[in-house]
């Protein structure tokens, strides 16, 4: 028995429901415009190249033209080129050069080795866009190829090339849960196969860039587009060997991120600055097309071998699962995304035998890292067509099959973590089931060469760090002189709208009007920490740092609202903009009025939030314990179409169900389902990156193809569960990730409803269907 | 990705002046929307000295029909043909290709003439113009003289015109009526998309008996190609659901696609065969129904 | 060269090199970033401008393509009541994300609206094929579009 919460946390839900005593509350829970609408709207919104003035220095990256070669660098023809600023190597790096994010395997600047078609060489810094591109090419690389491993099976060969030290497995996990044997001979049906996820490129429709400005001695500014400030901070002042204090970074506007720029934008940042500071003069790197998808890092292809087992009760007796995660050519995240895997690897049911091995291996290829969903995508492909084939060997409807496994309140993850509240997984299946009319809608027919199908998925994602890692956030909240307030956060706006929901949480709690709390961009110089923007953990960890703030705030704005009003501060209420009586609400005070007084009294008008997730107990040598501190649910049961003659899948609807705890703002949940549910399209049917001997030959929007507004398929209002979860603001989980990991096995499992195939590799493009089609007849 | 490498540029308002310009200046190239031609430069697969504008030649942008015949100047956008009332109902074919071009901005901007100079085997006019039997002219200082519209794709991204040559009208007979026309193209997403193969069938029936049959495929050779094999099997015979069937077995027979990064050769030949069923099927569905 | 040409309904004389494109024109020399570069290939839209009230991929075209003719940008329409019809609708809907595409998008509803005020779903969509959108899933811009055109023909008398 393993003791899981440390008894005295806050309950966050509690305390707001008492402090507030509403019924209802006036903005969380509703959908509102965003503040930052307008400004986008009306194209006014600055993203990073924006903000580039002309004159600034133009920084582009030499890179590596072989997958696997050690290097000899010459640029004395390239600093020769007119306009040629300096070029920029390994050797010019003042700080560090070793910028791996979970393992040190990652130069900023590859001096000695290289290691994927792609790999970053040397920076060219020059007057104009043309004398860069020339300078380029006159950068002279000398390699020594090494053999080049490009699969899985390549590299774990025993006499494979060690693509780094240490050989080329990464690092390894590994769970064992009751006796997965037992369970496999308790099974009356058994399943296995193999199932493989490529790669995906986010295609976020702004190219990575950054741009630096040196500030006198010591001190260098970087305007870029990311998902954490700080961590950006921490890698450009690495880099630099320099103090944090001495980097400042601004986060501008990030036209979509879904994870890619938490990579990107340390690394992009961190090769401006240099250049900055290396000329004395603002300097810019800003990506094309080509490079943002060629040799950044993409969701990570995995292969995942799967064997489960149920018993004729329909329940499923034990799961072995081995997974391995292609690496490319570092580690990044790998270490982070495997665990993920591993723990879902039953996917949201109960499971009480389990035995799950992993590991993440090296390949010359572009290197993978963040992407919405993380590992649970793959995990979850895999695990939802093995339930799907579990219930059809036992002649059992899918949703009856899952419903009798999933987790609820008082059930153990595969980790053995103890869910005892905001579980909403059966809610959401039931829900999603029954608005798409699961029962009545098995058989829905042919016509002509058209026939259609249904699916289910289910999901289940743990929000934020793993492995009881201490997770925190923090904010800043001002009250000005007018009764305006300033708020400050950490986290990013990538598009997802958290600093919305932050503002909206503020707002219920202090009682002012959304529109008088701005949102500033965060700016490592004033902004709080708050930790990452991911893991959807921006609006559960960060909105509850707002709350915090919010609180405070609220305490000293009612003590002297209460003062001025003459009343007990029991009686003092906050409402649009203004403090009240409760027996006497003609009684009242302005904010302004109440801030000029905060001011003149000395009485703090800025509070600091802070939030730190409950401590927890985890195990590292069993991989048991409190894995995440909550899990978001999701089910979708989505409809397609195939045409048989030709293999082309046109997804007709989907029912999107969520536990999202609380909804903060519903009509923004919605947009992240269906952002999610076209990604989600884009990964299954038809996102396929080419990659040839480590060369990605796909990269543009003509060839690496995602969906139009054309392939959109109508979606149902999304049923949003709430099951509130004790620890955060309102009791808001994460949603960003979760919306997409149930849309794939869905999408899949209704294909293999229409069509009787089973595909346990993506993406299920036309052709492949075609030919499977093709195969099967007689 | 590169930035444009530099050239100059010309920007005639006659025919005549941008034929000069082409015969005079070395290394030139006309440029129309550039759809093409910028993406090709910006990668280095193609390159110039000098760009003729043709986009300040109006009178190259023209549609009209005359003894019937329908006449299009090569600087037409796709826009305007779809806007074109006249191929709207005379040849529905060419309005359905046009519709499928690209996206609204490519088709602003894209010419008839910049899709068929281009020579992409996948060209989605191209196939539409060799089933309504299309000639283009070609003029330069020297003159003009009139080609098989076949005969100026010379192979994969190749024309076959000479330097100092322009494109400059495609024309080809009004469909009669009893005809029926069907375009088909098949892409790897719903919108904006290349085609993976594209079909074109023009039937001309009299008394239920096929008294023409004209197919031409796109994405399947070097070159857009007709399908003469095929037509022949249908030519002068009743038609029927079999022997629709046994013209796209013999379009599929004859197709000679490639591996690329959008499709296998081998699902390009099914797929061959595939869309010619249904562009014969709909273009004699709609081919009974114009002579009722 | 030298160009002229109207700029959101304003004369504009400048220097371009031939081959600059009117989106490194509008960016870089004129200031204009509310036009988007996401592709340079004719494949996103965010660049989209309206050439002479069509919509065009600003990537390709060249700055000297535009002499003589009025090039519009969302900074040109501010005060256009269809544009604030579809601002409004957007906002409201919730089809604003990151807003990088959006730019773009609203340029291509807008020449959309402005030809066919009562378009159908179909209709919609394919006027904004050419944007590619990866954050929202175009489900709450193809409603807000929808949304637009409705409130304006309610308006009308
Ligand atoms: C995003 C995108 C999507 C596209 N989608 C499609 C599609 O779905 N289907 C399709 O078929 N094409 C598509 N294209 C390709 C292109 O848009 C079309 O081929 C278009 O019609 C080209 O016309 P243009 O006027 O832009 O040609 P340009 O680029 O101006 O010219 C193309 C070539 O033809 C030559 N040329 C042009 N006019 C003449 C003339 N009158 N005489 C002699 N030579 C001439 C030029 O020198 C150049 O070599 C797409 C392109 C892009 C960028
Ligand atoms: S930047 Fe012009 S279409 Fe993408
Ligand atoms: S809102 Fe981000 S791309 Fe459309």
């Amino acid at each position: 028995m393993i003791e899981l919460w440390d008894g005295a946390s806050m309950e966050y839900d509690k305390i707001l429901e008492n402090l507030l005593g509403r019924d209802d509350y006036l903005v969380v829970g509703h959908s509102v415009v965003r503040t930052d609408a307008l400004e986008k709207a009306l194209g006014r919104a600055r993203f990073t190249a924006d903000y580039i003035p002309k004159g600034t220095a133009v920084v582009k990256v030499v890179r590596s033209s072989q997958p696997h070669a050690r290097i000899k660098v010459d640029v004395k023809a390239a600093l020769g080129v007119p306009g040629v600023l300096a070029v920029l190597t390994a050797a010019d790096v003042p700080g560090h050069n070793q910028i791996g994010y979970a393992l040190p395997d990652q130069p900023f600047l590859n001096g000695e080795k290289v290691h994927y078609i792609g790999d970053p060489i040397a920076l060219v810094c020059a007057e104009k866009e043309y004398a860069a591109a020339e300078a380029v090419d006159a950068v002279e690389v000398e390699y020594d190829p090494l053999p080049a491993s490009f699969t899985l099976d390549a590299a774990l060969q025993p006499d494979a090339e060690p693509i780094h030290e240490g050989g080329n497995v990464a690092v390894t996990t590994r769970i064992r849960k009751g006796d997965a044997e037992r369970g496999f001979s308790a099974a009356e049906v058994e399943v296995e196969d193999t199932y493989e996820t490529p790669y995906q490129e986010h295609m976020y429709l702004e190219p990575e860039a950054a741009y630096a400005v040196p500030e006198g001695a010591g001190k260098v500014t970087v305007v870029g587009t990311m998902q954490s400030p700080f961590l950006v901070r921490e890698k450009v002042a690495h880099v630099l060997g320099w103090n944090l204090s001495q980097v400042r970074i601004i986060q501008a506007l990030t036209g979509g991120a879904f994870g890619g720029k938490d990579d990107m934008g340390p690394l992009v940042c961190a090769k401006a600055a240099l250049a900055a500071v290396k000329l004395g003069r603002p300097a810019a790197l800003v990506f094309d097309r080509d490079e943002s998808v060629a040799y950044t890092p993409k969701r990570f292809p995995a292969r995942i071998r799967y064997r489960s087992g149920a018993d004729g009760e329909g329940r499923i007796t034990a799961v072995e699962v081995d997974i391995t995660v292609d690496c490319g050519a570092y580690a990044n995240r790998a270490p982070f995304w495997l665990w993920r895997m591993t723990a879902h690897a039953a996917g949201p049911y109960e499971v009480e035998n389990a035995s799950v091995d992993g590991r993440a291996v090296y390949t010359n290829k572009v290197f993978g890292g963040s992407f919405r969903g993380f590992g649970d995508v793959a995990i979850h492909f895999a695990a939802e067509s093995q339930v799907d084939r579990l219930a059809e060997e036992l002649g059992m409807d899918p949703v009856e099959f899952r419903l009798r496994n999933v987790l609820r309140p008082g059930s153990r993850t595969t980790c053995d973590q103890l869910l005892d509240h905001s579980v909403g997984m059966e809610e959401c299946l039931r829900g999603a089931a029954e608005a798409a009319g699961w029962k009545r809608g098995r058989e829905l027919g042919r016509k002509g060469s058209r026939v259609r199908g249904v699916g289910v998925g289910c999901a289940y994602h743990g929000i934020s760090t793993s492995r009881s890692t201490p997770d925190w956030s923090a904010a800043s909240l001002i009250l000005n002189q007018d009764g305006s307030f300033t708020y400050r956060t950490g986290i990013c706006e990538l598009g997802q709208g958290s600093p919305v929901g932050h503002a909206k949480i503020v707002a219920e709690i202090i009682g002012a009007p959304l529109s008088s709390i701005r949102i500033e961009v965060p700016d490592t110089d004033s902004t709080p920490n708050a930790k990452p923007t991911h893991g959807s953990r921006g609006l559960m960890l960060g909105g509850t740092a707002a709350a915090d703030a919010a609180l405070k705030l609220r305490q000293r704005m009612i003590s002297v609202a209460a003062e001025m009003l003459g009343c007990p501060e029991a009686d003092v209420d906050l409402r649009e903009g203004r403090a009240f009586n409760r027996q006497d609400p003609s009684e009242e005070v302005s904010f302004a009025e109440l801030a000029e007084e905060l001011y003149v009294r000395g009485v703090s008008p800025a509070a600091y939030g802070f939030y730190t997730s409950p401590r927890r107990f985890y195990d590292p040598e069993t991989g048991l314990g409190v894995n995440y501190s909550v899990y978001t649910f999701a089910a979708s049961v989505v409809e397609v179409e195939v045409d048989t003659e030709t293999g082309q899948v046109d997804v007709v609807k989907v029912w999107p169900a969520m536990d999202v705890g609380r909804a903060i703002d519903p009509l923004m949940i919605e947009g992240q389902i269906h952002g999610a549910v076209s990604q989600g399209i884009g990964f299954t049917l038809m996102e396929r990156l080419v990659v040839e001997d480590g060369l990605v030959l796909n990269p543009n929007f003509k060839d690496y193809v995602v969906p139009s507004a054309l392939d959109t398929p109508e979606v149902a209002e999304t049923i949003i569960v709430e099951e509130p979860y004790r620890h955060s603001a309102f009791g808001a989980k994460g949603v960003g990730e979760p919306a997409i990991i149930s849309i794939v096995p869905a999408i899949a499992n209704a294909i293999h409803n229409a069509t009787g195939l089973r595909f346990n590799t993506l993406p299920i493009t036309a052709e492949r269907l075609y030919a499977a089609l093709r195969r099967r007849k007689p | 990705m590169r930035p444009i490498p530099s050239f100059s540029l010309h920007r005639p308002k006659t025919l005549s002046e941008a034929l000069e310009l082409l015969q005079a200046l070395e290394d030139a190239r006309p440029i129309a929307g550039g759809t093409d031609l910028l993406v090709l430069l910006r990668d280095g697969a193609v390159s110039a000295k000098h760009l003729i504008d043709l986009g300040g030649v109006h009178e190259l942008q023209y549609i009209r029909e005359e003894n019937d015949e329908i006449r299009i100047g090569a600087a037409t956008t796709h826009a305007q043909l779809l806007r074109s009332e006249l191929i709207a109902e005379k040849t529905p074919l060419l309005h359905e290709a046009a519709a499928s071009i690209g996206s609204v901005q490519i088709r602003n901007r894209g010419t008839l003439g910049g899709n068929l100079c281009n020579a992409s085997p996948a060209a989605d006019t191209a196939p539409p113009l060799l089933a309504l039997n299309a000639e283009a002219a070609v003029a330069s200082t020297g003159g003009t003289r009139i080609i098989p519209l076949g005969d100026l794709f010379a192979g994969p991204k190749m024309n076959s015109l000479r330097p100092g040559e322009l494109l400059t009208e495609i024309r080809f007979p009004t469909p009669p009526a009893g005809s029926g026309t069907s375009f088909q193209k098949l892409g790897r997403r719903r919108g904006l998309t290349l085609a993976v193969i594209n079909v074109a069938v023009y039937l001309c029936l009299e008394g239920g008996v096929c008294r023409e049959a004209r197919i031409a495929l796109g994405a399947v050779a070097a070159t857009p190609i007709r399908m003469p094999a095929a037509e022949e099997m249908l030519e002068g015979r009743q038609l029927s659901g079999e022997l629709i069937e046994a013209a796209a077995s013999a379009c599929r027979d004859q197709v000679r696609p490639i591996d690329d990064i959008r499709a296998s050769a081998e699902y390009r030949r099914e797929m061959a065969y595939v869309l010619t069923r249904r562009a014969l099927m709909d273009a004699w569905e709609r081919a009974r129904r114009d002579t009722l | 060269m030298r160009i002229t040409f109207e700029l959101n309904g304003k004369r504009v004389e400048c220097e371009a090199r031939p081959n600059k494109t009117l989106l490194d024109l509008l960016r870089a020399d004129l200031g204009l970033t509310s036009v988007k570069k996401g592709c340079e290939q004719g494949e996103c839209g965010a660049c989209t401008v309206l050439l002479d009230g069509a919509p065009v991929n600003s990537c390709l075209v060249l700055a000297p393509q535009v002499e003589g003719r009025a090039v519009t940008t969302l900074d040109g329409l501010v005060d256009d009541p269809l544009m604030a019809a579809l601002r409004k609708a957007f906002m409201e809907d919730g089809a604003i994300q990151c807003g990088f595409c959006i730019p773009g998008m609203l340029l291509s509803a807008y020449a959309l609206l402005r030809e066919n005020p009562r378009p159908t779903e179909e209709e919609v969509k394919t006027a904004i094929e050419g944007n590619i959108c990866r954050c929202t899933g175009y489900i709450k811009i193809i409603e807000a579009i929808m949304d637009a055109a409705e409130r304006i023909q309610n308006e009308r008398p």
